[in-house]
């Protein structure tokens, strides 16, 4: 979603560059008198467009779509082929919708001059002289329906599976059961490699492992300590040591 | 730099989870009714025989299709409010239904089949008058529309003009009618009021008078073409003077001058009722086809006669063959009839009689729309869709068996209250054992016990029934909800939504099922009433009834009534309200309660006087104590004056403070308090170093709204002013320039969102104003008014709203632990739940480490909206009017009614459901990872035994 809409506006951005700069300064609503407009009302215009929602026929749609100009200030029906006209509005800018409760549609917006001429450009509310040319009359294409609803969030072996906690909890344990029966700890040669192997892990030989020193003072049994300490990896050994 | 960013989008997905509807929760607890308003206009389709839609034209600017054996909405076109999409007239022929819109300024054709457009032409200025189907020959081509002061001819298939034509003296003569005879020519029929009638035939080619036919007829008791007359026949204008009691005729397409034949009613036998105007009713079958001879005279409130203009056009008879006409008999008594006449003889066709009861809460039936046809045995059938005053509609069919409903007053909801159910008996005998004082432990453990047996019983009742509804076939388990079985539910989400109509109906309406339990029709109110509801006592105080008052006030007298009624019954009370001869200006609700638990309500009225409603003698001695703490304020925005008064212990009252805001500069379109019945859980906030910013909660604050006189783009203005009701101090004024209304604004615990149009940027933005006292409170136990000396610290912050809003307002929940949202009606029907958060005016343009640790999110110019975020998914509320919210027994859990045209009713949960289980919390998971952990334990406790006493072998 993000990405996209990174991807628009740097498109966005390059459109602005190539787009003609036209002079159309800043249009004054109100009553201003024309003699050759498009329509006997004198200074109304009319807004065409036509709306399109791939794979959809226009009957499962348009009865429930509406066109609205600038909020619900002027609002047009769709026809029954798509098309949409729009009566009676005055020169301005406005910003024109499809609504659909089905259907998603962008927004124009579109500018008519006091002497009727039309001009559809992208809306931008935060650069609102910003403009990008869109075609007029207008052809809205429809994205798809709209996403209304999010998704349950379902529970599944994998997902349990591959959760973090529980891979953390599991590959100790994992390692805890199978590695004595992998390796064979009766084996002189292997208890001697393993306990060289400690003895590396250790900086200080000479010095006396506090685990060690710590389950000689507290404990007499042997089990409990080994329990006791079962927790630390370093308790490990001395239980072998022992053996 | 990507910390944040990604802190950012942890932020979002958590909006996004809290907000969205899922999608397996679509009409759980959520439900939508469509209405489309007062009836102006209704046709049934004859295009086929086994067509069972019907089209409706309404006084909401609504064309709507319905299917006429459900009462269903099939689809509906929604135009614009106000004059501009008003439907002057609409005429059904074949498959497409032309209509005139707007006064004249517009001529739709709609494909009835698809429910689209297919053309829609603009027509010249001038005020519509009539419009009619022009055919030649049986088959219909043209359209043609009289205006005042032209008449033009349109083509059927695409709408273009074939002509215009200018009607001469329009200035003098009224023209009222246009009538073609399926001929060449088309008839213009046009009066001097009390003068004479003028005939103009245009030719239907190229809408020229043709010379021949342009008269004058002397008629100088004539006042009006439409009320008087009918055509008739083949081309006979017939008019009725109730004047001189007589009957007129005139063949309009006469070769040589014609003159009107008058015959009177007492050549005839016939009586009129004293008092009474006789009306003529006619009926034109086809439009292709000139209208049949035969006619209704009524003569009285109970008497029609069916008559019939013989051939010669001059005589009058009773019978002739061929065609079934109708009338009904309305008495005002608890039943109606209605009958079918034979034009054969005139006579009642015996079997066709239906008699159906009326809704004694209902209004009077005063339109019947008859739809006949030929069953497979050539006898006649009809249905019969009564409109009644209350803006009801009622499908009925042959046996008097009403087959739909619709409350279209539903489409104009004023106001509206939710009021908590009352608790059963067993729940009332519960709440009864903490309500009453300990007596001794053995008593109480007793107590206790008897109601555990209780509920027990109940359980088990309940057991029962579901047992014995799970034997019985799946359609007869439908439970019907009737006032009878109605209880509060375990979490108070079920309550009673009593809603006021602008036609003076109240309904109650259950909120789980959004069936209506009640409804009453208050004849007798204006149309421009202003409604206020005030529920006085809720379902608390058993066995005092819940109690509601409803404030009826004219707006033009300023005079009002008072209604009071039980909201859970519908009933009127018997309390008689006290009588109001002085125009009112405002109501106030006390919290003090008399003997009975009743809320007190004050009335002001224009003389400053005030009248207590319950006004028992314990009342007024507690308005006497009270009377030095009771303030109120007036708004008089025609005078641009905000005054605050105090109550004397006379009941007189005493201003005691004014704040003029002058008029020619701006002027006051809102005021709002604070919900009284809103909960602010914390007092403060914990900033990111562990201080506490502590809020301005002052219970009395006032938000005016001001807009600017100025409507220029850049002049304009509105303005924000804080202002203590009490003292009338002005704790801070926002001028927002170059902006203007309509302005949308909600007031809650220690904010303000406004909305407006900015007209420079040509957008919508949102503003926030959040108050707060600082990081020491002044006096941290109570809040006064009169004991504040420093005044509050505000924030504010603007952001761009992409979409024009129409409502606006914001959760409320019981104990206002929950976070806030606002619910934001926008103009395409969807009701979006925006987070407050969004709205914060603390949000940091630069993150820091202590925004970061507050949860703010850092500014962004333009707000988002989300289709996820909107609560009511595809159910859109046409025309949102206001949205209406209430607590519910879940602290999580808030009441959301959006009304307008539509009425949509769901629940939101702002920041989850983190007091209940959610719905989709999965028992099978839980229970089976239990048993599979009981069992492990047992098996490896016996694997464990086997080791140990193999290793006791070893």
């Amino acid at each position: 979603m993000l990405l996209h809409g990174r991807l628009s506006e740097l498109c966005i951005f390059l459109q602005a560059m190539f787009v003609f700069a036209c002079c159309f300064s800043d249009i004054e609503s109100g009553p201003i008198a024309t003699s050759g407009s498009v329509q006997p009302n004198g200074d109304r215009f009319k807004l065409e467009g036509r709306a399109i929602v791939p794979g959809v026929k226009t009957q499962d749609w348009i009865s429930s779509a509406r066109v609205t100009v600038e909020g619900e200030e002027y609002i047009g029906f769709m026809r029954t082929d798509g098309s949409f006209v729009v009566n009676d509005v005055p020169s301005g800018s406005y910003v024109v919708e499809v609504i659909s409760p089905g259907y998603k549609f962008e927004a124009v917006r579109v500018d008519i001059t006091s002497k009727g001429k039309m001009r559809a450009r992208l809306v931008n509310f935060i650069k609102t002289s910003e403009v990008i040319r869109q075609p007029y009359p207008l052809q809205l294409r429809s994205s798809g329906p709209h996403t209304y609803f999010m998704k349950r969030e379902t529970w599944g072996w994998t997902d349990f599976l591959m959760n973090p906690m529980v891979l953390m909890m599991v590959l100790p344990l994992l390692i805890i059961v199978l590695l004595p029966k992998v390796v064979n700890t009766n084996d002189p040669e292997m208890r001697k490699e393993m306990e060289q192997s400690m003895n590396m892990l250790n900086p200080n030989p000479e010095l006396p492992d506090v685990s060690e020193f710590m389950t000689k003072l507290f404990s007499g049994s042997k089990s409990s300590s080994n329990k006791a300490v079962g927790g630390s990896k370093a308790s490990g050994r001395p239980a072998v040591k022992r053996r | 730099m990507s910390k944040p960013t990604s802190l950012f989008v942890i932020f979002f997905s958590l909006f996004i989870m809290s907000e969205a509807v899922f999608e397996d929760q679509v009409g759980k607890f959520d439900w939508r009714q469509q209405y489309v308003g007062k009836t102006l206009f209704a046709h049934f389709d004859s295009h086929s025989q086994s067509s069972n839609k019907l089209f409706l034209a309404t006084d909401k600017n609504i064309f709507a299709s319905f299917n006429s054996r459900t009462g269903d909405l099939l689809w509906r076109h929604v135009d614009k409010v106000g004059p501009e999409g008003t439907i002057d007239i609409l005429v059904l022929h074949g498959q497409d239904a032309l209509m005139v819109v707007g006064g004249g300024r517009l001529l739709r054709s709609w494909d009835t089949n698809m429910g689209g457009l297919n053309w829609e032409a603009v027509l010249d200025t001038g005020s519509f008058q009539a419009a009619c189907f022009v055919a030649i020959q049986d088959t219909v081509k043209h359209v043609a529309v009289l205006k005042k002061a032209a008449i033009s001819l349109h083509y059927l298939t695409n709408g273009h003009q074939k002509w215009v034509e200018n009607l001469p003296d329009s200035d003098t003569v009224q023209y009222q009618a246009v009538y073609s005879g399926g001929e060449v020519e088309v008839y213009v029929l046009g009066v001097v009021p009390n003068s004479h009638l003028t005939i103009i035939a245009y030719s239907l080619e190229d809408g020229e008078i043709i010379k021949q036919v342009t008269w004058s007829v002397e008629a100088p008791w004539l006042s009006s073409v439409e009320s008087s007359c009918v055509v008739i026949g083949q081309g006979v204008l017939m008019c009725v003077d109730p004047a001189t009691l007589a009957l007129y005729t005139l063949p309009i397409q006469a070769e040589e001058a014609p003159q009107f034949n008058q015959i009177l009613l007492q050549s005839l036998d016939l009586e009129v009722s004293l008092g009474f105007q006789p009306v003529l009713v006619s009926s034109q079958p086809h439009p292709a086809r000139s209208p049949i001879s035969e006619f209704f005279l009524q003569l009285g409130p109970d008497h029609h006669v069916l008559l019939q203009l013989n051939a010669d056009g001059y005589t009058i008879a009773y019978v002739t063959p061929f065609f079934f006409f109708f009338t009904s008999f309305l008495f005002p008594l608890q039943a109606c009839d209605i009958n079918l006449f034979s034009a054969d003889s005139g006579r009642r066709l015996l079997d066709t009689t239906v008699i159906f009861p009326l809704d004694l809460n209902g209004g009077k039936p005063f339109k019947l729309y008859v739809h006949a046809f030929l069953k497979k045995d050539d006898s006649v059938d009809y249905r019969v869709l009564v409109q009644t005053q209350d803006h009801a509609l009622t499908f009925i069919q042959q046996p008097g068996r009403v087959v739909w409903t619709r409350e279209e007053a539903l489409a104009d909801v004023v106001t509206m209250e939710m009021v908590d159910l009352p608790l059963t008996g067993t729940q009332a005998e519960l709440e009864g054992e903490f309500g009453k004082k300990a007596d001794g432990l053995f008593p109480m453990v007793l107590k206790r016990l008897s109601s555990q047996v209780i509920l027990l019983q109940a359980w088990l009742a309940h057991l029962w029934k579901l047992f014995y509804e799970a034997r019985k076939p799946h359609g007869q388990v439908k439970n019907e909800v009737t006032i009878e079985t109605l209880s509060r539910d375990e979490f108070n989400l079920q309550k009673m939504m009593v809603m006021v109509t602008a036609s003076g109906k109240l309904f109650g309406i259950d909120s789980k099922s959004g069936s209506i339990l009640w409804k009453h029709y208050l004849e007798n109110v204006q149309p421009n009433a202003v409604f206020k509801l005030i529920v006085q006592r809720t379902t608390a105080h058993f066995p005092h009834p819940p109690q509601c008052t409803l404030l009826i006030k004219d707006k033009d007298t300023g005079l009002a009534s008072l209604h009071v009624f039980n909201p859970i019954f519908g009933r009127k009370s018997h309390i008689a309200p006290p009588a109001l001869p002085r125009p009112i200006l405002q109501s106030l609700l006390l919290p003090v309660i008399d003997q009975d638990y009743a809320k007190v309500l004050l009335l002001v009225d224009d003389q400053y006087k005030v009248t207590a409603f319950p006004s028992t003698k314990n009342v007024l001695q507690q308005l006497q104590e009270m009377a030095s703490s009771i303030f109120f304020y007036l708004i008089r925005s025609d005078q641009g004056n905000l005054s605050g008064f105090r109550l004397r212990k006379d009941l007189s009252t005493e201003r005691i403070w004014e704040v003029v805001l002058p008029t020619e500069v701006q002027k006051i379109v809102a005021v709002n308090g604070k919900r009284p019945n809103e909960h602010v859980h914390s007092q403060g906030r914990v900033m990111g170093d562990r201080s506490v910013l502590y809020k301005y909660l002052n219970p009395n604050l006032l938000a005016v709204v001001t807009e600017s006189t100025d409507a220029h783009p850049e002049r304009a203005f509105v303005g924000v002013f804080l202002v203590d009701g009490v003292t009338g101090r002005i704790i801070h004024e926002a001028v927002q320039r170059k902006a203007r209304g309509p302005v949308h604004f909600v007031h809650s615990e220690n904010w303000v969102v406004y909305e407006y149009w900015n007209t420079k940027s040509r957008r919508n933005e949102f503003s926030v104003l959040e108050l707060f006292e600082g990081t020491e409170l002044y006096n941290s136990t109570v809040f006064s008014s009169l004991d504040r000396p420093h005044l509050p610290q505000v924030l504010q912050q603007t952001y761009i709203f992409p979409s024009p809003i129409t409502t606006m307002e914001a959760t409320l929940t019981e104990k206002g632990i929950t976070s806030r949202h606002l619910l934001v009606g926008l103009p395409s029907g969807a009701i979006l739940s925006l987070p407050k958060m969004f709205l914060d005016p603390r949000r940091p343009e630069v993150v820091t480490e202590h925004s970061r640790e507050e949860n703010l999110i850092p500014y962004a110019p333009e707000m988002p909206i989300r289709t996820e975020w909107f609560i009511n998914y595809n159910q859109t509320v046409a025309r949102v009017k206001g949205i209406y919210t209430a607590p519910s027994g879940l602290e999580s859990t808030c009441l959301v009614v959006a009304y307008g045209l539509d009425i949509y009713q769901t629940r939101v949960y702002p920041s989850k459901q983190f007091d209940v289980l959610k719905d989709d919390y999965d028992y099978v998971l839980i229970s089976s990872v239990l048993f599979a952990l009981f069992f492990a334990t047992m098996i490896s406790k016996r694997l464990a035994q086997v080791k140990l006493l193999n290793r006791a072998w070893r």
